[in-house]
């Protein structure tokens, strides 16, 4: 029986061009809501949740930037210490897909060197919009590397696939050990389940 | 026995130890530079001693009970840092029993040691705070554990008479001292105690503990050597003191494991009924008073009279053994026999697990379960309290085990209750001293600890004590021969105390249909012969606490004849919540929606009145302000600060401020913030010229909160104020009629754009100025020592930057203010920066001196040349406006040779003589 509520914390970070739909990717994952009027996000914001993947329970707290060209100089301070990044574009939008190759320059400059990437190509819904075909998501997505998902805040498609994948990603580079586990259970007779020193191992 | 008060008094006054365990160690797999008293398998004491901020494991190996200093030994100090590890490591050749001691693995770089410490609550509790010890070490690990208490323990070393002493061949009183001394060393302040010889003397140890204590030091030096690239990095990133959005990464994912943790077992409780359904399971109760006899026969007949095997056995004893060496050492060959004897009797038709056992004294209990239950048994802890000699020892008392069967908590209770038949007040004290001290420790430190009563199910057994009184003994053997119960149970103590609501309070008993189980002649069933004759009693009593809770035989096994009681035994079939774990998976979900919606509701968040903020026409030496609101809309109250971005040494640019720039916003309160720019003479040359605008971002960062950006904007106004000299030489225009990009070009290059226009001599508005004043303001009183007005420097500012009005405004004082903020405001000197140290080396020579001004650069040359003229003016009216060359020297001096550094008094002396030579010399 689960004894506690969380075993592992995730931070993911979102980035993207401004007005890509960073805030509703996040908002519809989080809240499971959708809001259609648009608030440019100046500054950082971030909520959590908790997912279950493989039997742990992982909190996911998910950061949410300003996309505005005038922050990318603050904004990137904060990839440092993200564990996952996932970098937003919108389908309908070409300029949004051009900037991509500046976005991963910019994750390869200032975020953490094994951190798990992901591409998304939002407001799938609009088909009749469309200005960014798939194929040219996912050939940049190979050629990078990394992980792409179509994805519909409105429509609620891809966001809860998009997040667990990133995150099971993120869970299969995590060291078994948990330094932090205060959970025993009966079979190990009580007691500590092995803690050591990091500077040891 | 409790062992920490023998161990506080080994310890100085500032060491402190939180917590020990009884710990039995049997291999010391790497221990070559150790020499340790025992070599062997022995008993140890294992404990967390904190001193200031660092942390110890100290092992100490005991004689028997721990009383006093003298008992125990100090064998060996583990340092707990980083380099320090704890892992459980499970027995490699039997099987992982329930229940099993936990054997531990402390190491620390080369040295490992094995120690095993009994099962339960108290070795989780101490492992737990090991384990606490341990990350907060390892958290600090900025901070460099300080070492120096432990010199203490070297330096305890040093009397010979004691180290002999320590040679004893036991080597078991190792580290003496007495009580006393530890009585009066705390009688000293801990500074007094430190240095005093006494103290020393008292504290000298033996050799082993110096060694220990050398080893140490080698230990951390090693630490250190390795340790430092590590510590490093850490370093780098605990950085400051001050948030960057960065470092703000690593505050929130600080994990807050309890209250979230809380919140959810407290909902998982409150719904409950809707994940669980309740299911019987049949429990075997039984307990027997052996009167200190090995078992000699069977106990199937006792222990299997069921016709099915039950799912959980609870077995009880009192009096296994009723030696000396039980009670003082409280170890005796009984518990293996008897347990053997238990194991061997089980139904045979099932396969038992022990989870538990527990013993004080002579009181103990077995907790079995059949095997397939075993994964649905947690949190089983164990508990003993004496009740006996001085109402502490543990002749009489209670041993109790709880645990959690599936999602029911079940408590067991083996007790064994005062004797002699007019003593069932004292029973009755008894039974409440075990309530009330009686108290599990869980395995979660935030769980406070848990008393008997608080279980959803509560099973007593034991040797209860309480007789049949106002009989004699011929009637109640009557009686029972007619077997007529009903009627002595009214005589029974136990009933009639229950009855007048005195003791076991809520519990119910079955209908007694046995004849009383005490007292026999050993070996028989014949009623007591001995002298005193006792009158029977049922002694020997089973009870219970808690809802859906069925009793389906309650009898004594006559057929025993082991003791001078007979066992007796109780299957209960009892109401256990059962999970669903689909409806609990869905329940927990559900519940941690709800707790993540709330958390995100949580998150501390305001808003702002405005986002964008601009300065229009700023200029220089003008204070300008924009305000702004925060209103605290989230809800909870929130800590803002303007934080600085990652590389800059600062929150803002440093035109600007906030104020304030951080503090504390309560919940629907708001605060105005103002954001004010001021431009100086470091910050002017780059605006002037256009290399630096009046633009910036500043983030506002609520503490485990959002950050909001503020965008601040504006132009600035160029002023000739922080203007070189040099440019200002080229310019015929007043500086805000010259396009920007021709005042960046001439500033950088020096080049004239008017292509061949000779530059000015000196800058125009030096002229502007000091003609002003040679004209108006020769005979002024106090030139240059009275201060001028503001408002009047802005209106001179303005004239000189636009060229209107038409003449210099301002009174003679606010234009010699205007001047000397001029010179001040240079980015480079009148005397430039590289001449400097030349003028200090000859400021004594008059020749010197004139030697180095003529080499300046002609416009800095000319400035200097037509300032010193005007001063010698000024000096020929002193009479009018009081000055004299000192009062100049030390006004202009300090202008116009500025330090590139910082200026200390001698030079700053020198300076001023440097310039008097340009002050008294005739013009010719």
């Amino acid at each position: 029986m689960a004894k506690k509520t969380y075993d592992l914390l995730f931070k993911l970070l979102l980035i993207g061009d401004s007005g890509v739909g960073k805030t509703c990717v996040l908002f519809r994952f989080s809240d499971d809501a959708f809001n259609t009027t648009f608030i440019s996000t100046i500054g950082i914001d971030f909520k959590i949740k908790t997912v279950e993947l493989q039997g742990k329970k992982i909190k996911l707290q998910i950061w949410d930037t300003a996309g505005q060209e005038r922050f990318h100089t603050i904004t990137t301070s904060y990839y440092r210490g993200a564990m996952g990044i996932m970098l937003v574009y919108d389908i309908t939008n070409a300029k949004s897909f051009e900037n991509i190759s500046k976005w991963l320059r910019n994750i390869d400059e200032h975020a953490n060197e094994d951190v798990e990437r992901m591409l998304l190509g939002n407001k799938c819904d609009m088909e009749d919009k469309r200005v960014v075909p798939k194929a040219k998501g996912e050939q940049i997505a190979r050629e990078h590397g990394i992980r792409f998902f179509e994805t519909s805040a409105k429509a609620n498609i891809n966001i809860e696939k998009a997040f667990l994948t990133l995150a099971e990603d993120i869970l299969r580079k995590t060291p078994v050990k948990e330094p932090n586990s205060e959970n025993v259970d009966i079979s190990s007779g009580g007691g500590v389940t092995g803690w050591k020193s990091k500077c040891c191992s | 026995m409790d062992q920490s008060v023998a161990i506080q008094e080994t310890l100085a006054t500032e060491e402190d130890c939180i917590t020990s365990d009884r710990g039995h160690f049997e291999t010391l797999v790497k221990a070559a530079v150790r020499t340790w008293h025992h070599k062997v398998a022995a008993f140890c004491f294992i404990c967390v001693i904190v001193c200031a901020c660092s942390v110890r494991l100290f092992i100490y190996t005991h004689r028997r009970m721990a009383i006093t200093a003298d008992d125990v030994s100090l064998e060996d100090i583990f340092p707990v840092s980083r380099h320090f590890e704890v892992v459980e490591v499970s027995s490699p050749d039997e099987l992982a029993i329930l229940g099993a001691d936990t054997r531990i693995r402390v190491s620390f770089q080369e040295e490992v040691l094995e120690v095993s410490l009994p099962f339960g609550s108290h070795s989780r509790f101490f492992l737990g705070e090991l384990n606490k010890a341990w990350s907060d070490v390892c958290k600090s690990s900025s901070h460099v554990p300080k070492f120096e208490w432990l010199h203490k323990h070297s330096k305890t070393t040093g009397g010979q008479a004691v180290i002999k002493q320590s040679l004893t061949p036991l080597g078991a009183k190792m580290t003496k001292l007495s009580k006393q001394t530890g009585l009066s060393q705390r009688l000293h302040t801990p500074d007094a105690v430190a240095h005093s010889p006494a103290h020393q003397g008292t504290r000298a140890g033996p050799e082993i503990a110096a060694r220990a204590v050398q080893n140490e030091w080698e230990r951390y030096g090693t630490c250190l050597g390795e340790g430092g690239a590590g510590r490093e990095d850490r370093n780098d990133m605990v950085r400051s003191s001050s948030h960057t959005p960065a470092n703000k990464a690593q505050m929130l994912s600080i994990p807050q494991f309890g209250l979230r943790d809380n919140l959810i077992r407290c909902e998982l409780l409150k719904n409950e009924d809707q994940y669980t359904h309740l299911q019987d399971f049949s429990f075997f109760l039984a307990t027997y008073n052996v009167n200190g006899q090995a078992p000699k026969e069977s106990l199937a007949p006792w222990l299997s009279c069921s016709s099915s095997p039950p799912d959980v056995y609870c077995v009880g004893f009192q009096e296994l053994d009723l030696s000396k060496e039980a009670f003082f050492f409280n170890d005796t060959p009984r518990e293996p026999e008897w347990m053997r004897a238990v194991s061997e009797a089980l139904h045979p038709d099932a396969k038992y697990a022990l989870v538990k056992l527990v013993r004080l004294v002579g009181i103990m209990l077995m907790f079995y379960v059949k095997r397939e239950h075993a994964g649905f048994i947690s949190e089983v802890e164990a508990e003993t309290v004496g009740t006996g000699i001085m109402g502490r020892m543990g002749n009489k008392g209670a041993v109790a085990i709880r645990f959690r069967f599936h999602n029911t908590d079940v408590c067991v209770v083996s007790s064994h209750l005062a004797a002699h038949i007019e003593e069932f007040e004292r029973r009755n004290q008894d039974y409440r001293d075990i309530c009330s001290r009686l108290q599990f420790r869980l395995l979660d430190p935030g769980c406070p600890p848990l008393a008997i009563m608080k279980h959803n199910v509560v099973l007593w057994l034991g040797d209860l004590n309480y007789r049949i009184s106002d009989l004699d003994v011929d009637h109640v053997k009557n009686l029972i021969t007619k077997k007529d119960f009903e009627t002595l149970h009214n005589y029974d103590q136990l009933k009639r105390q229950m009855d007048e609501e005195a003791v076991f309070e809520g519990f119910v008993e079955g209908d007694i249909q046995f004849q009383p189980t005490y007292k026999y002649d050993t070996g028989s069933d014949d009623w007591d012969t001995s002298e005193k004759c006792r009158a029977p009693a049922w002694c020997d009593r089973i009870l219970w606490r808690g809802k859906n809770i069925k009793q389906s035989t309650y009898q004594s096994h006559m057929t025993l004849k082991t003791s001078d009681h007979k066992p007796v035994s109780s299957l209960l079939q009892i109401g256990i919540k059962v999970v669903n774990e689909e409806a609990y998976k869905k329940k927990f979900e559900e519940i941690v929606r709800c707790i993540d919606k709330m958390e995100n509701e949580c998150i501390p968040s305001v808003t702002l009145s405005r986002r964008e903020l601009h300065f229009q026409d700023v200029k220089y030496m003008e204070h300008q302000t924009e305000s702004l609101t925060l209103f605290n809309d989230g809800q909870v109250p929130c800590q803002f600060e303007f934080i600085q971005k990652l590389d800059e040494p600062t929150y803002s640019k440093p035109w600007l401020t906030a104020n304030p720039p951080k503090g504390f916003l309560a919940q629907g309160a708001q605060v105005d913030i103002d954001l004010e720019v001021f431009v100086n003479r470091s910050t002017a040359p780059d605006l002037n010229i256009g290399l630096e605008h009046i633009e910036d971002i500043l983030v506002l960062h609520l503490e485990r909160g959002k950050d909001y950006f503020l965008s601040v904007s504006g132009n600035y106004l160029a002023s000739c104020y922080g203007t070189p000299i040099s440019t200002l030489c080229q310019l015929r225009e007043p500086i805000r009629d010259m396009p920007l990009p021709a005042v960046r070009a001439l500033t950088k290059g020096g080049e004239s754009p008017e292509g061949g226009d000779k530059p000015l001599g000196i800058p125009k508005e030096i002229w502007m100025m000091v003609d002003h004043l040679f004209r108006n303001a020769i005979k002024q009183e106090d030139l240059f020592q009275q201060p001028g007005l503001r408002s009047e420097f802005q209106e001179i500012r303005d004239y000189l930057d636009t060229g209107v009005p038409d003449s210099l405004p301002g009174s003679n004082h606010s234009v010699a203010e205007a001047l000397l903020l001029f010179l001040e405001s240079l980015p480079e000197p009148v005397v430039p920066y590289s001449f400097y140290q030349q003028c200090l080396d000859c400021y004594a020579s008059a020749t010197q001196s004139k030697k180095v001004i003529s080499m300046l650069p002609q416009c800095h040359k000319n400035v200097f040349d037509y300032l010193a003229a005007f001063l010698r003016e000024l000096l020929k009216n002193s009479d009018h406006n009081n000055l004299d060359v000192n009062i100049l020297a030390t006004i202009f001096a300090a202008l116009l040779l500025r330090s590139p550094t910082k200026q200390d008094l001698a030079e700053k002396r020198k300076t001023q003589e440097f310039f008097q030579h340009f002050l008294v010399q005739d013009l010719s």
